[in-house]
């Protein structure tokens, strides 16, 4: 598959998931429909996820082998998981303004997803102090396996500490209490941004291996 | 009927940073791509 059909369907995935969360699901009883900002809340910090796994991966990859394409994932995977957590705790504060009452506060799922952020871009800081291909791709490794630790502090900081934020109603050991079309836009939503990931990856490798041969 | 009001300025709000994120990422990946393409001119600094 070509990087440019991955784009279309991207966008189409976009469009879809705009359909399902302000067409299909319904309104939301408790919040009314400032809950439909759920539908890129939680597929942004998803993929968060998933790009900050691909750093430890290709991290580990690269101390395994010594082979830059390793490390090509990691920093284009860690651009994009700085960019995805930035939109999530964007959308998070705008959404707990009507909710709680205020945009932020020092509740332990929000610190720790701003911990990670700031761990990710600490990481790229890293990256761009060091001129060195070889030596760069060394230590952003060890920050890469390093910061990956704090993915489980964020998911799990809802349940080992009381916190203001929800607990997790998907990716959690219960099953899931939300309602079946709720769930479904959530679906088409998370798959959407996943291909949108995936786009902006394929194109920033491309990129990352055309500056090594600037 | 739902407790809260709608506040459909905080949806659009949260929607439209996103969009201006992405777009924002999406075009600066074009314009280094662009960039990148381009043949470089006049050479390396020292070279004859």
């Amino acid at each position: 598959m070509t990087t440019r059909m991955l784009g279309w369907l991207a966008l189409l995935g976009l469009g879809g998931g705009l359909v399902a969360g302000f067409g299909y699901a319904p309104r939301e009883v408790a919040q009314g429909n400032v809950q439909r900002i759920m539908y890129l809340h939680v597929p942004a910090i998803l993929t968060a996820y998933l790009a900050f796994a691909l750093v430890l991966i290709g991290s580990v990859g690269y101390l395994a082998t010594r082979q830059l394409r390793w490390d090509r994932l990691a920093a284009a995977a860690a651009e994009l998981g700085v960019l995805f957590t930035g939109v999530t705790i964007i959308s998070g504060s705008i959404w707990g303004r009507p909710t709680w009452g205020v945009w932020w506060t020092w509740d332990a799922r929000l610190t720790s997803t701003a911990v990670l952020l700031l761990v990710y871009v600490g990481y790229l800081l890293l990256r761009g102090m060091v001129d060195e291909p070889d030596a760069r791709a060394r230590y952003a490794a060890v920050v890469g396996i390093l910061g990956a630790a704090n993915i489980p502090i964020v998911h799990f900081s809802v349940k080992w500490w009381r916190a203001l934020h929800q607990p997790s109603t998907i990716l959690g050991p219960e099953p899931s209490p939300i309602a079946t079309p709720i769930a479904l836009a959530l679906l088409v939503n998370w798959v959407a941004f996943t291909l949108l990931f995936a786009y902006f990856l394929a194109r920033r490798m491309a990129i990352a291996r055309l500056e090594e041969h600037a | 009927m739902s407790p809260m009001p709608d506040n459909w300025g905080y949806v659009l709000a949260a929607y439209g940073v996103a969009a201006v994120l992405l777009v924002g990422y999406w075009r600066y990946l074009a314009a280094r791509a662009h960039e990148l393409s381009q043949p470089v001119r006049g050479g390396r600094k020292g070279q004859a």
